[in-house]
């Protein structure tokens, strides 16, 4: 979704009042645990916290100009991938075949084939409709983030299509912006 | 402090901006190479090691090897095989090109379409088309989409004389559980999304 994404996307950009910024920082806690004690380093309670919101219903977080989180209409918050990749642990994490990252890369949404494959893995407490990392055999670090759209065991057993929606992916519009403005 | 987990620090590339060990499925991967022999020359042992150590005399076989593979795809690409296989995506495009300029076609098959269209930079209209092939009164559709989303919606004649239903407001979202319940006669398989002149299935 972030495929094409740039400047023009946003639409408004505010900085929010302290109770909307105490609510975003606990769903944000809530979902991932991992998180908690380096929040005040992510989030500075001291740093205006800016939303900013694009179209399709989009929301960025945005702290001294860098997005760290986003989320669609009231939906969970997902960290961006450069966050991820500083903190790779605060998330569930499914890993694709090698073949996979290729058609990931350039967008594509998830197929169960690959993550049921030798090269990949399934973390089986996953339910459907929970942001996920996407990691690559035999890479280190995240290429993507997704949204499930079957739950792990599902997917173990249908097999077949769509098992993660993929949200955002290396080199897409959001991960080329590093800094808004 | 202590159970604090440390940020992890990411070697990303300096020329496309990936994480270095993705630079291979990058954009430009050649680009990158003498990029990455320098800063990262553990990644990417083998190929590096080869690239270096290459002379000329590899550099010549290699170039040879690869004439000679293309070469042998022409051959095998340029006999009977090519002919049938070109010609029958050029029809297969056809179809996929005349579906959405001919509306004839879609009377065929029973579906909704729904479209958002962009008025101006952040206010919509949602149009819907194709209620009526399920035996649904437009009028009456019309009236309970505006009263469900509170906003104006008319029936509307489209393009090559066909009505539909314009909503204000972007409800693209809601309206594929809204026709569902409404109207159970409507299956969500037949409910359909365009998005970027692409058509998307709403399930």
């Amino acid at each position: 979704m972030f495929k094409k994404f740039s400047l023009e996307d946003i639409s408004a950009q505010n900085q929010v009042k302290a109770s909307v910024q105490r609510k975003i920082r606990q769903s944000i806690a809530d979902e991932y645990p991992g998180l908690e004690p380096l929040l005040d380093d992510i989030l500075p309670k001291k740093a205006p916290l800016i939303v900013t919101k694009c179209q399709n219903h989009l929301n960025l977080v945005v702290v001294n100009n860098v997005p760290l989180f986003f989320n669609i209409r009231d939906g969970p918050y997902m960290p961006t991938l450069r966050l991820l990749h500083q903190y790779p642990d605060i998330m569930k994490k499914f890993q694709v075949d090698r073949g996979a990252i290729k058609f990931v890369l350039s967008g594509a949404n998830i197929m169960c084939p690959g993550l049921t494959s030798p090269g990949g893995t399934l973390d089986e407490e996953v339910l459907e409709e929970t942001p996920v990392a996407i990691m690559a055999e035999g890479k280190q670090h995240a290429l993507a983030i997704g949204y499930t759209k079957l739950s792990a065991k599902d997917i173990k057993t249908i097999n077949k299509g769509i098992g993660v929606d993929n949200m955002h992916y290396l080199n897409d519009g959001l991960w080329k912006m590093e800094r808004l403005e | 402090m202590a159970e604090k987990p440390q940020a992890v620090r990411v070697l990303y590339c300096g020329v496309c901006g990936l994480p270095a060990e993705y630079c291979e499925f990058g954009p430009d991967f050649e680009k990158c190479k003498p990029w990455l022999r320098r800063h990262a020359p553990d990644l990417y042992p083998d190929l590096l090691l080869k690239e270096e150590n290459e002379t000329d005399a590899d550099k010549a076989a290699r170039q040879l090897q690869s004439v000679a593979i293309s070469g042998s795809g022409d051959g095998a690409g340029g006999d009977a095989s090519s002919a049938p296989s070109g010609s029958a995506s050029a029809s297969k495009q056809d179809e996929v090109k005349r579906l959405p300029g001919g509306k004839i076609k879609k009377k065929e098959k029973q579906e909704v379409v729904i479209e958002k269209i962009v008025r101006n930079k952040r206010k919509c209209v949602t149009v819907v088309k194709g209620l009526e092939l399920f035996g649904i009164k437009l009028s009456d559709a019309s009236k309970k989409l505006g009263k469900k989303f509170a906003t104006g919606a008319s029936v509307v004649k489209g393009p090559t004389e066909k009505e539909q239903i314009d909503v204000q407001g972007d409800i693209a979202y809601d309206i594929v559980e809204f026709i569902t319940e409404t109207w159970p006669a409507v299956p969500e398989t037949a409910i359909f999304f365009i998005e970027d002149g692409r058509k998307v299935a709403a399930a």
